[in-house]
């Protein structure tokens, strides 16, 4: 008993640590910036260090107390730590000490280091924030946090127009996301009169539960901003104008995950439709995202699109929802898509985080180069980077025995058994990841060096290498159900595994798609001086090109031509009907009181203040009867 | 209902009369340095504040009925008038939110140079009226407090204001007055009917259902018109959309001290009207008159956002920002006002609505004077300038002026963990409950105050070094700070520990809550 208190105690400090850093630096070290870095790092290595040690202590316990209460009307915070939140903790954990160490040598002359820290403690402190919520209402606080972090850290080169105006559409497409989040959370209070997780799921267990398609559908809204979805992707891809840390901390490994992270937490609320919804929302995003990655030239677009396709996988992968097994005679129903989905989240938060700091190790080599056609050769110059990126690109393609293959595996068997279509349509995707990866892998690290700053890459210090290879490691184990220690065993047994003809099918199909996808790449890119594809089949480069745009031009048509004119018919209305035509109505009156008060007008002060105070005592003291008229 | 015995001590009455006393003794100090005069009024301001946390240490939070009460007989000889001050949660919310307001604006005020001991006078006179709304029980008094308020607000418009300043002190004095006329008809009525001008009485007589009657017996449109004149008097102080037009000429001609107490304070005594005197008084009426209050309100949120979007005068910006603001308030009460009698609108709906209503006004009292406070020292950094695109990379130059600021502009789009969120969630979370469809359409309203205050925030601060910017520009002064730092501190600790406000508040909204009922 007496340890089960201790570690609950260590909780706040996860929490709190974080805060206290970003905190302390936003006060007293904007200047010094090695001290606030240090500081910052310091924090993250506590928080890793705590987040597995809580973790492997195998305690699970969660407690509240109330925050604000008004008559009937409670909102509490309150800390639900289970399997689920103890997984996504060391994800958070692990992947943030990695980047917080990189960052030390990826923006060791930045002229801001400070507050790149600072913002970067303030969003562990959110994200983690999100982790242990035991309910909607306070996941909703730090979920608009993260977000406001997020926009901090995008915006950190404020002074550059592009970045500035990347942090605003990424907060603006978030709030319109949040709104439905908000309305959900709303909605269940109501319906329910709780947002409770543990309260929620004791209601379903009794069947109390009020059921409705537009709940979870509302709160899906919040995940498809946060998870950068369809519709609301645009912003994701504009992100990576922030320093490529953070695109590998919060817009590849753990903010952008935190969308499918609430709906596993909300999953008692789901319902048949809802689903349905969501799985098809996954899988378009899966497809679309795929298809705008085979047109990009930035090294770290390439890689905004792969993260959002990888996204609809997870998102689809919970939408494909529970799955009958056969266990022992008894048919039984497990949440085989929180498994899925939680595990390809946490396959894809090591490989891509590494493949973010990879591509950050290449544009420091390159002396921010980011346009792949014109790298090249860079095997030769910075062979570490080359090692633990290839590792990278392998487990995302699918590699039998990496990472990426055992979770892709698991989505795409849930696929095969659940819903045909859904599974033509990833079976696919895949195809265009390995064509996509292995394009970027190719034109970045191969043939021979096509640019001045290619010619003299070279590689970084150990904090640059370090958190690759550390990150490249779980990269190839992180696959391994069998590696984990049984804490996490609420989660990695939810994992769908195929079992005989199935096996069969899932495995050769995910090897044809692997060298279908990646043969075409080595064969298309062969020299790589221009881009290939453009060349080859310019209609089909063009079609995708106007795909990748469509959604921004739909948008900026939106605001420019209906929103902004909607805003100048108000302003218009405003100036012309209710304060030209009334207020000018009134001016003759205004006139008569004018030439009144302009009698009285005698330019001293002084005689105001008396004349005011003269009439107030007057009417006291007529008032009062003191005087009698 | 017998009269309350006095107060032993007249407290009430000392935080009406403190700034009042000050502004006799400064106009007295003729001739005195600018400085001595600045620092007398601040510390003349500073009074209520003090007197009000006097208040609230003993003010017992359990009590629904009003506190320190002082009830005299006034002048019975003509009128059966009482001078009857009272103190519950609501006021005690609004007083000290004016006595944390008016010090700030001052300092915000305090490079004025132009005659610095008459605006410190007039300052103190506007503080002590609106202080009197707040605490007045009586109507008599309550619409002198009222009305007194607006003469140095004239003043302070037109005479410090900006070069449109004379119109926009007419317009708005003129504009108020005229509603006001309609409310003292109203309210002419209303003693004609009853014999009464007490709040607290009226609001019995109404429970009771002695009001509709008498009035019924009047005959005619007088039972609407006397409610529709004093809704007027009401609506136009607010302001409630389509009575808000006076409301951005007057908010960006005023001088940044005058702007920050009006958007402060006396946006509050249109909506604590609503609260105190229209809804308890004329609950039927104003039910009947929902739907088309809510669309109204609606309008206000979802309207005032998009006109500040266009806007490119950061004053105006922030001013239709505050119908925004002001009309969530209205909309959570018009929304209680609609359910009541039509469904049964729960208890924790209701509550969750009208807290959200006082603690928004607490908020927005707070958000709002900083964000004028910012745009002030922007302007007087500039040369007058206050256009969206006359500035350009302050964050770069001034980096604890941009923090400021930022905190203030997200506070006010309501990010969780500053002030404004709680005040915005609650009144979503009730209004949710009462009428699911106003709840939504709010939200667009919620969208759009995000995207111009962030346009705001990116113009002026970010981007390459732009306009005054460009050139030397150095950060905040202690004396710039001054004012903003108090606000920010209260932004934090009001978004940590919501409950501090929400306790002040529970019982006499938990009150209102449990007795919604139609006569």
């Amino acid at each position: 008993m007496e340890t089960t208190v201790n570690h609950i105690v260590v909780v706040p400090y996860i929490l709190m640590e974080p805060l206290i850093a970003a905190a302390l630096i936003a006060l007293f070290l904007r200047r010094r910036h090695n001290i606030a870095a240090v500081i910052s790092v310091l924090a993250a290595a506590l928080i890793c260090f705590r987040a597995l040690k809580l973790a492997f202590t195998g305690l699970r316990f969660e407690g509240g107390f109330e925050w604000l209460r008004l008559g009937d009307f409670a909102l509490s915070l309150g800390v639900k730590y289970d399997d689920l939140a103890a997984l996504m903790l060391v994800i958070v954990g692990v992947v943030g000490l990695c980047v917080h160490v990189f960052s030390l040598g990826y923006l060791s002359h930045d002229h801001a280091k400070a507050r790149y820290f600072g913002g970067l403690s303030m969003f562990m402190f959110s994200m983690i924030g999100i982790v242990l919520a035991d309910n909607i209402f306070m996941m909703f606080i730090f979920w608009e946090l993260v977000g406001f972090s997020s926009y901090l850290l995008i915006g950190h080169w404020h002074e550059k127009q592009s970045a500035s105006d990347a942090a605003k559409k990424a907060f603006i497409t978030n709030r319109v996301g949040d709104f439905g989040f908000l309305l959900g959370i709303i909605w269940c209070y109501y319906a329910n009169g709780t947002v409770n997780f543990t309260e929620l799921a004791a209601l379903g267990d009794k069947h109390a539960l009020v059921f409705s398609t537009a709940i979870p559908l509302l709160l899906f809204c919040g995940a498809v901003g946060k998870s950068a979805q369809l519709p609301l992707q645009v912003w994701l891809p504009d992100a990576m104008e922030g320093p490529t840390p953070v695109s590998a901390l919060i817009h590849a490994a753990t903010m952008v995950a935190a969308g499918v992270y609430m709906l596993c937490r909300i999953n008692v609320l789901m319902v048949p439709q809802a689903l349905n919804v969501i799985m098809w929302t996954g899988t378009v995003t899966a497809i679309y995202a795929a298809l705008c990655a085979v047109t990009q030239r930035d090294i770290k677009k390439v890689l905004a699109y792969s993260t959002l396709s990888q996204l609809g996988y997870m998102v689809a992968a919970f939408g494909l929802g529970s799955l009958a097994t056969d266990q022992e005679g008894r048919t039984m129903v497990v949440a085989a898509g929180v498994g899925a989905a939680m595990f390809h989240l946490t396959t894809h938060a090591f490989f891509k985080a590494l493949m973010f700091l990879g591509s950050g190790s290449v544009i420091h080599g390159c002396h921010h180069e980011q346009d792949i056609f014109k790298m090249g050769g860079l095997a030769k110059k910075m062979p570490l980077t080359f090692a633990t990126f290839t590792i990278g690109v392998a487990a995302i393609i699918g590699m039998p025995f990496l990472a990426g293959f055992f979770s892709k595996d698991a989505i795409l068997y849930l696929a095969y058994a659940n819903n045909r279509a859904v599974f033509a349509v990833l079976v696919f995707t895949a195809v265009l990841t390995s064509f996509y990866m292995v394009r970027l892998w190719k034109l970045t690290f191969l043939g021979t060096p096509r640019s001045e700053a290619s010619e003299h890459a070279h590689e970084g210090g150990l904090t640059l290498t370090a958190p690759l290879v550390l990150l490249a490691v779980l990269s190839v184990i992180g696959g391994y159900t069998g590696i984990y220690p049984k804490v996490f065993n609420g989660v990695f047994e939810l994992i769908p595994e195929a079992h005989g003809s199935a096996h069969t099918v899932i495995f050769a199909t995910s090897l044809v798609v692997m060298l279908v996808g990646s043969g075409l790449a080595l064969t298309l890119y062969n020299p790589a001086v221009t881009d290939s594809l453009e060349q080859k089949s310019p209609g089909l480069f063009a079609a995708l090109v106007a795909l990748k745009n469509s959604f921004d031009r739909v948008y900026d048509y939106y605001v420019a031509k209906i929103q902004q004119r909607f805003a100048m018919l108000l302003n218009f209305l405003e100036q012309i009907f209710l304060a030209g035509v009334i207020i000018r109505g009134l001016a003759g009156l205004v006139g008569l009181v004018g030439l009144g008060a302009r009698a009285l007008h005698v330019g001293n002060l002084n005689a105001y203040v008396y004349w005011f105070l003269f009439g107030a005592v007057l009417l006291w003291a007529y008032a009062t009867g003191a005087l009698a008229f | 209902m017998p009269v309350a015995p006095a107060a032993a001590f007249p407290l009430l009455s000392l935080i009406i009369f403190s700034p009042w006393a000050g502004a006799a003794l400064l106009a007295m100090f003729r001739g005195v340095a600018p400085s001595v005069s600045r620092t007398l009024a601040l510390i003349f301001s500073c009074g209520p504040l003090a007197l009000g946390l006097v208040a609230l240490n003993a003010f017992d939070p359990g009590r629904v009925a009003p506190q320190f009460v002082e009830d005299s007989i006034w002048m019975s000889r003509l009128l059966n008038v009482h001078y009857h001050l009272g103190l519950d949660g609501l006021s005690l919310v609004l007083v000290l939110l004016t006595g944390i307001v008016t010090p700030v604006a001052l300092l915000a005020s305090w490079r004025v140079t132009h005659y610095p001991r008459a605006f410190g006078i007039l300052f103190l006179l506007l503080e002590g009226a609106a202080l009197g709304v707040f605490l007045a029980l009586d109507f008599f008094h309550w619409f002198l407090f009222w009305e007194l308020s607006l003469v140095p607000a004239f003043f302070l418009i037109k005479l410090w204001g900006g070069p449109a300043a004379s119109r926009a002190a007419y317009q708005f004095v003129i504009y108020t007055i005229g509603g006001s006329a309609f409310m003292l008809l109203g309210f002419a009525a209303l003693y004609v009917a009853t014999g009464t001008l007490d709040f607290t009485q009226l609001a019995q007589l109404a429970a009771d259902g002695v009001i509709g009657a008498k009035l019924a017996a009047l005959g005619g449109i007088w039972p609407k018109a006397v409610f529709v004149g004093v809704f007027l008097g009401l609506a136009v102080k607010v302001p409630l959309w389509p009575f808000h037009t006076w409301l951005p000429s007057a908010y960006a001609e005023a001088p940044v001290g005058g702007s920050m107490f009006l958007t402060g304070v006396m946006s509050k005594m249109g909506v604590y009207g609503f609260l105190r005197i229209l809804w308890p008084i004329f609950p039927a009426q104003l039910h009947a008159a929902t739907p088309c209050l809510l669309a109204l309100a609606l309008a206000g949120i979802v309207l005032g956002a998009y006109a500040a979007m266009k806007q490119t005068d950061l004053k105006r910006m922030v001013a239709y920002s505050s119908v925004n603001h002001l009309s969530y308030c209205l909309l959570a009460l018009f929304a209680v006002s609609y359910a009541t009698g039509r469904t049964a609108p729960t208890a924790a709906a209701a509550t969750a609505a009208l807290s959200g209503t006082i603690m928004q006004m607490f908020n927005h009292g707070l958000s709002a004077a900083a964000l004028f406070c910012c745009v002030g020292i922007l302007e007087s950094r500039s040369g007058g300038k206050r256009g969206l695109n006359d500035f350009g990379g302050v964050r770069t130059v001034a980096p604890i002026f941009a923090a400021l600021c930022g905190i203030s502009l997200f506070s006010s789009l309501g990010l969780p963990g500053l002030n404004g969120f709680v005040g915005e969630f609650l009144i979503f979370r009730g209004v949710f409950g009462l009428d699911a469809g106003a709840a939504t359409i709010a939200c667009f309203g919620l969208l759009a105050t995000a995207i111009f205050l962030l346009t705001f925030w990116q113009r002026v601060f970010h981007g390459p070094r732009a306009g005054v910017a460009a050139g030397e520009f150095a950060d905040l002064s202690g004396i710039e700070i001054a004012p903003l730092l108090p606000l920010v501190v209260l932004m934090f600790i009001l978004g940590v520990w919501p409950q501090l406000l929400a306790g002040l508040i529970n019982p006499i909204v938990s009150s209102w809550a449990a007795h919604l009922s139609l006569p």
